[in-house]
């Protein structure tokens, strides 16, 4: 069978500057101007308190993995010459959540709550992919 | 709190085996199982005046027939004033129960039809199958890039629940042998062997810890279920079903953006799901928690208040779910067991719960059955919907 190829994200206009940030290696989200939360993933309004004053704002990148795991089967197509490879949801310091993979990682090491770092994937010319790596603590 | 709580009954079901049936159409699980529950209730075809088909999910072309009457113009339905699709996924159970409960109670409708069917066994392959749900209801924009999939959320939920909990591998395979033992006693179910936590355990891994017997797989088949006012479902032979109380709670779209992934909001939608029906817990006779995977069938049966938070892997183990047990649990062996049928995963469920409460359910009866709970929830685990059923209005 062939296999298809990646998925590149659908992406909608407002979120774009995330995505022009990622090819530059950047890992931007949003903030509220009214009240000061932070936004993930891009929103036309803020989410809490319905302010149009979302502004962009440079991540720390830094976060813990709050779930994780090792697809080792049946993935989608696009996905079965990826395998293993490790599903997680990422929460921020800035307290949003995203989904991405962990990369650069023993997978007996991985575990909840784990310290991670932003690094970048490139997917196409268009998109890259913001994923992360366990913090080195040596 | 809504205004249904002993107005309206379900007096009626239907259901057609579980399976892969390639010779037949799809048309055929919506019209069979909707004509057993028109003639379980005992009611003229022509008093239903209100047809809900919720969602196909195999093919558009037979999802716009459903939506294009055609339920209605098969049976004959002649006094049906509306034909009307309710769908919101796993959870169309109780959203059309809802909507179907509201329209008798404010008078619009008088008797309505609610009726899935789905060919996700023969209608697609098996990667397609793996494909389809790789994609629908995850998002195109901040998911589907990663290698997101049901397994993959499933097993999300699954890891943070054992590191919150301390919950094993083995306990999460009992819940798997809990409603494979249900399921041995339902003629409707694909899965009919015997089953132990060791073939569990040794199955292949999908997405870790999440092994190929800890998920549903996917069928064809169909089920339906008459709704009509208390007034006069008392006049009909079924032991009326009354809705008591409902609740739910709608947390996310994007499964990454759920802040708690091994609780969601079924606390809160239980509580006061119970509260309406002014009952609890352990009133319950019959738990019909939504099992797509083990993981989430803990879940439920914890935050409904069966148990304290970490103990449900405990109770699944003992055998205090399985038949003869203290609190029966998914008594038609859920997706795990009998088969996910798409939309019609929870109808079934709900079908089952009526069916216990009729006192219909035949081998697998539960004596003296006479008040349930049903849950479901759609997408990705999106919404925790709660709904509590009896035959006698506390």
């Amino acid at each position: 069978m062939d296999t298809p190829k990646r998925p590149v994200p659908i992406v909608n206009p407002w979120a774009r500057p995330f995505w022009d940030a990622a090819r530059k290696k950047r890992l931007v989200i949003q903030r509220c101007g009214d009240c000061n939360t932070y936004i993930f993933y891009p929103r036309i309004a803020c989410p809490h308190c319905f302010s149009d004053n979302v502004e962009w704002v440079e991540a720390s990148g830094n976060g813990i993995v709050y779930s994780f795991t090792v697809v080792e089967n049946n993935a989608p197509s696009a996905f079965i010459g990826e395998m293993p490879y490790v599903v997680a949801i990422i929460k921020l310091e800035e307290g949003v959540q995203m989904l991405s993979n962990v990369v650069e990682c023993d997978l007996d090491k991985l575990h909840c709550d784990m310290p991670v770092e932003v690094t970048f994937e490139k997917l196409t010319d268009e998109f890259t992919l913001p994923k992360f790596r366990p913090v080195k603590t040596f | 709190m809504s205004e249904l709580k002993g107005k309206v009954a379900i007096v009626g079901i239907g259901e057609v085996p579980t399976g892969r049936f390639p010779e037949t159409a799809a048309i055929y699980h919506a019209i069979e199982s909707a004509k057993q529950a028109i003639r379980d209730a005992g009611i003229n075809k022509d008093e239903i005046d209100f047809c809900m088909p919720t969602a196909s999910l195999f093919s558009p072309q037979f999802n716009t027939e459903l939506v294009t009457c055609r339920v209605v113009e098969e049976l004959g339905l002649k006094n049906c004033k509306k034909n009307c699709q309710v769908f919101s996924g796993g959870s169309s159970s109780s959203c059309g129960l809802q909507m179907a409960g509201s329209l008798i109670a404010s008078g619009v409708a008088r008797t309505v039809l609610f009726v899935h069917s789905d060919r996700l066994g023969t209608g697609v392959t098996a990667q397609g199958g793996i494909d389809l749900f790789s994609t629908a209801g995850i998002s195109a924009e901040w998911e589907v890039p990663f290698g997101q999939h049901y397994s993959s959320i499933a097993a999300l939920s699954t890891t943070r629940y054992k590191y919150e909990t301390g919950c094993t591998d083995e306990q999460l395979a009992a819940v798997c042998v809990s409603n494979r033992k249900w399921a041995q006693m339902n003629p409707n179910a694909f899965f009919r062997k015997p089953l132990t936590i060791e073939e569990v355990m040794a199955s292949k891994m999908l997405s870790t810890p999440l092994r190929a017997k800890m998920s549903n797989m996917l069928f064809d088949g169909g089920s339906a279920f008459v709704l009509t006012s208390a007034e006069r479902a008392r006049d009909l032979p079924n032991k009326p079903v009354y809705i008591l109380g409902e609740s739910g709670v709608v947390s996310h779209f994007v499964f990454s953006q759920e802040p708690d992934v091994s609780r969601f909001g079924w606390g809160k939608a239980a509580k006061e799901a119970f509260e309406e029906a002014d009952l609890t817990p352990q009133d319950m006779d019959v738990a019909e928690i939504y099992d797509s995977y083990p993981v989430y069938q803990m879940i439920g049966f914890e935050e409904l208040g069966f148990c304290e938070r970490g103990e449900a892997g405990e109770i699944f183990m003992r055998g205090d779910t399985w038949p003869g047990g203290r609190i029966p649990c998914t008594t038609d062996g859920g997706m795990l067991s009998k088969g996910h049928i798409g939309a019609g995963g929870a109808v079934s469920l709900l079908v089952e719960a009526a069916r216990q409460l009729m006192g219909k359910a035949g081998e697998r009866q539960v004596k003296d059955a006479r008040f349930a709970v049903e849950t479901a929830t759609g997408g990705t685990y999106m919404d925790a919907q709660v709904t509590i059923l009896g035959t006698e209005i506390p």
